[in-house]
This record gives C-alpha cells, structure tokens and sequence, in this order.
C-alpha cells in the first residue's frame, strides 16, 4: 500500500482515463491496479466525434473520440454503484465546457469517488478543453471553486500544449489542488496527401511522446504537490523513470490499446525496479519518502 | 495471458494473390463465430503501435486462417511472419454472428472475402444453398475461387480487368433475381457498401464492416459507426450491422 493525497492505494499504477472507459469491463484489471481513472465525464451525454477516431503514427496514435461518455447522471446512478464492487480506488475525470460545469459535475458525484480528475486538457473539444488548460487564470478558477464543494481529493490534468505547465501547476497548488496529472495528449495533425485534406486532428500519445512527458514530470516536480505522470509508459522500466522524474504515481494510457493486460505486468515489473532503486541506496532513496 | 490474450505458433505462411497472404494459426479451443476477428500483434517493437484487427476466414481443426491483404507497413510484417514463428492475438473479438437457416446470397467485394468465406464455412456446415457473387478490381486479386464455385450452390466470379467478364459484383448483381432467398451477407470496399445500401435488396442484408481499431475490445471508443442515429462501436457493437440502418455520411 502506498499513501498519495492522504488515501491509500494498492500501489502506484493506475489506468489513464479515456481508454479503460470505467473500469467495469474488465475487472481483474481494475482490482490489480492502485486507481481506475474514469473516462471523462460531462455534465449532459456526449455521443463524441464522428469518425474517423483514431489514426495510427510512429510509436503510437493521434486520436479524436472527443469525450464520448453518458454524463454525469448516468454515472451517478448507474455507474458508480458498479463501481463499488470494484476493490480499487475511482478516480472521476471531471471534463467541463464552462468554469461552472465543473463544479456541478463534482456535486453531483459527492463524495462517492475516492477523488477527482480535473480534466481541463482535452484537445478533442471544441470549448473548454485544453484551451480552458493553457490559461492559468480560468484553471485557477476551475480548482478554486471546486476545492469549496468537495473534501475529496482533487488532481488537476494538465495539458503541455502551448503552456508552461509549471506556471499552470503552481496556480493549482496555490488554489489547493492535491496533486497534478500530467500530461494530457499533444496536439497532433494527419494529412491525406491525396486530397490535401488533413484526415484527423487530435491529441498524440504512446510511447513517442514519452521523452516530452518525463520532461515534463520532472518540470514541476518540485511543485510541492504529488504528480501522477503519464504519457507513453509501456513497461515497468517507463513507469520506474516517471518515479525519478518525480512523479508518485503512473497512469497508462495508450499502452492499453496494444495490449489490455499492459497494467498488470507494469504493476510487476515496477515492483522489481522499486526493490533494485532501494538496495542501490543512490538518489533512487528519495522514492520510498513519497 | 488471459482468456483472450494467446501466444500462438504460426504453422503457414502462403501467398494467395500478388498481395494477399493467408496465415494460418493453431489455436486450439476457441470457437470464432462469422464476423469475429482477432487483434494481431505486428511486431514487439512499438512501431507499428496498434495491433491489426484481422476477420477470421475459416477455423478448421484448431487452425484459425487468417487471411490479409498487404496494405501498409504492419501488413507487410505480418506477411513476412514465417511457420514456426509465435505471434500474439487478442480476441476473437466482436459479435459475430451465427447464420441463418435460409437461402443466402454472400455478396464479397475485394478482400472483403475474408469473414465472408467463414459465413460460406457455416452455412455450408448446417447445408443451407448459397450464392457466392465475388468480384475484385482485377483477375489477380481473385482468391480461392475453384473452392469457392466449388462450395457454393450459385456462383459468380467477376472482376473489373483482366477476367472473361469485366463487371463488378454489383453490376453481377443486378442482373440477378433473388426469388427464394432470404439473407445477404456483405463484405467490401466502404463504395461497394454504400451502393449496395442503395439497391435495397428484398431482404435483410447483414454487412461486414471494418475501420481503423484501437483497442479492438470496445475500451477506447476509437471505431465509431453511425447506426440507428447514433455512435456505435464497430469493435464491440458490430462489427456486422444491418446495412440499411448504417450511415455512412455519420
């Protein structure tokens, strides 16, 4: 067990939101893993973009679902009793269009998650989105009216497209957010060069965007709250590095795509290079403080 | 590995047409039905990324057949894949669906043959009459055809060039009467399909469809089809659907 935001999880691999949906389908996977963190949920239903959704590039995806969930009543009456059977921690991803949609959402969940994701990141969104993200101002606002309606933790999901996340992540901190997720996908385009027109536009992520993401991490890592870091992890060696980059906790996204069970055997593999950091007693030390 | 995550060993490797090779997979214990595919692993590199969701062609003795037309960079790994060799797949995926118990035209365009030759595999299984109309854009890209005409009960081979009768499989299906039958299955390039729709065949017709897939498994919602007014997945929802309910304009 391991303590992140004041709650203990089973350990420090979750599964990202948007590509798990809410953990339900496959159980075993959810009860293996420290957290599950929800697809994004808004406050009416979202049938999501037309297609094509999804567009394969070098080490990984460009995709464009743009949110496609029930919306927050469904969850709240039908999903979440599902997910008390689940023997793990639920992370709601909050995805609002208006500064006041978030804090609607988060009411009418209560405190029946074990915390909150605010996603003010999505590329794949007209309003809100990862514009909402880039402007410290209005997520300043989003965590600060949010922080009055709920006890429960509160995770602020940033996007490094356009920003300096650093900037944005001290305005969470100061406004109380518990801690930061990052980072949300990178904008990425698709061109059909037999029509000149681009076939998808979209959010990049898999294992090419890793580098940027640890880059990242390891940015704010001294931002004084715990980083749950993401982007591109394949593997318990990826998930290791995320740790040293300064994060608490590692989210897999896109490695579920290729292979489902991906979370199980980074929870195993992570094992392994969290005893080896200990006996070689170098900085490594550092990860059993977190 | 889980119930639907197999380690499997390739057991053939052989080319069918100029750019259509059929891999064959022992895989014991599973029972795919028509329409059902697997996801396959490409490489254990991480480029290509996503696994290639292939139909199941036939299953036969614990051999699953898999057969995949060359169209980019994964399938051309996939094609290289020699017997002997393991790969994984993840699945079947998909509702597949079990045919039914009467007269059937099985209506294939291109490598869409595929899923389609294991719809032939079951109906000829439980003996109900088919007629197999098949086209491809060139003689060359035709496949299996002598076991075709020969498992059908009516059958037409056609293609666009190169072939006794240059015609498309439409064209081979509009100069036919359909007094009897009372299912269609279809399978084909997405233009094939959109005009099929506009025939309005005297009878169900079940279409096969295929997009780019995440997961395969109905997780991401990355494979989107507009059907009956709304988003369904084309992984976990279909991948067959009544084809006059699809639109193709979603």
């Amino acid at each position: 067990m391991v303590k992140i935001f004041n709650i203990s999880f089973r350990n420090r691999v979750f599964t990202a939101s948007g590509v798990f949906g809410f953990g339900l389908k496959y159980r075993r996977i959810s009860n293996a893993v420290g957290a599950v963190i929800t697809k994004g949920i808004t406050l009416k239903p979202r049938q999501g973009n037309p297609p094509p959704r999804i567009f394969e590039t070098p080490g990984g995806l460009i995709n464009w679902v743009g949110l496609e969930n029930p919306g927050v009543d469904v969850f709240s009456k039908q999903i979440i009793p599902e997910l008390k059977k689940l023997k793990t921690r639920i992370i709601a991803n909050v995805a609002g269009f208006k500064v006041d949609e978030y804090v609607q959402i988060v009411e009418r969940i209560g405190d029946r998650v074990d915390a909150f994701e605010l996603n003010v990141s999505c590329p794949n969104v007209k309003e809100g989105g990862a514009a909402f993200g880039q402007d410290p101002d209005v997520v300043g606002r989003v965590v600060t009216k949010v922080r009055k309606r709920t006890k429960r933790p509160i995770i602020v999901k940033l996007t490094p497209n356009f920003c300096d996340p650093l900037n944005i992540a001290r305005v969470c901190a100061d406004n109380g957010a518990d801690g930061i997720s990052l980072i949300n996908t990178l904008y990425g385009i698709a061109f059909d060069v037999s029509t000149g027109k681009p076939l998808i536009k979209g959010g990049l992520s898999g294992p090419a965007i890793k580098p940027f993401a640890l880059y990242c991490v390891n940015r704010i890592r001294d931002i004084g709250v715990p980083i749950i870091g993401m982007g591109g992890i394949m593997t318990g060696k990826n998930a290791y590095e995320f740790l040293l980059a300064g994060a608490s906790a590692v989210a897999i996204g896109s490695a579920m795509l290729r292979d489902p069970w991906a979370p199980i055997r980074i929870v195993k593999e992570l094992k392994k290079f969290m005893r080896r950091g200990e006996k070689a007693g170098d900085g490594r030390r550092r990860l059993k403080k977190i | 590995m889980s119930s639907f995550s197999h380690k499997a060993i390739i057991q053939d490797n052989t080319w069918y047409a100029p750019d259509i090779f059929c891999l064959k997979v022992k895989l014991p214990g599973i029972e795919p039905l028509p329409g059902q595919f697997f996801q396959v692993r490409v490489s254990e590199e991480l480029d290509p990324f996503l696994n290639r969701p292939i139909s199941v062609a036939r299953y036969e003795r614990s051999v699953l057949h898999l057969i995949v037309r060359v169209v980019g960079r994964g399938t051309t790994l996939l094609s290289r894949k020699k017997p002997g060799e393991e790969i994984v797949l993840l699945g079947p995926f998909g509702n597949g669906i079990q045919p039914a118990r009467i007269k059937s035209v099985i209506i294939a365009g291109g490598i869409g043959v595929a899923p389609l030759l294991h719809v032939a595999q079951h109906l000829r299984t439980s003996k109900v009459p088919f007629m197999f109309l098949y086209g491809a854009r060139h003689k060359r890209d035709l496949i299996l055809t002598s076991e075709i005409r020969h498992m059908s009960d009516q059958c037409a081979i056609v293609a666009e060039e190169g072939y006794k009768k240059h015609r498309t499989v439409l064209q081979e299906l509009s100069a036919r009467s359909f007094d009897g039958f009372g299912r269609a299955y279809a399978c084909g390039p997405r233009n094939m399909l959109v005009a099929l729709q506009r025939i309005r065949l005297p009878m169900p017709v079940y279409a096969f469809c295929e997009d780019f897939l995440g997961c395969g498994c109905g997780l991401c919602l990355g494979c989107a089809i507009r059907y009956k007014g709304e988003y369904k997945r084309i992984c976990e929802d279909g991948p067959v659907f009544e084809l006059s309910e699809i639109d193709f304009n979603g």
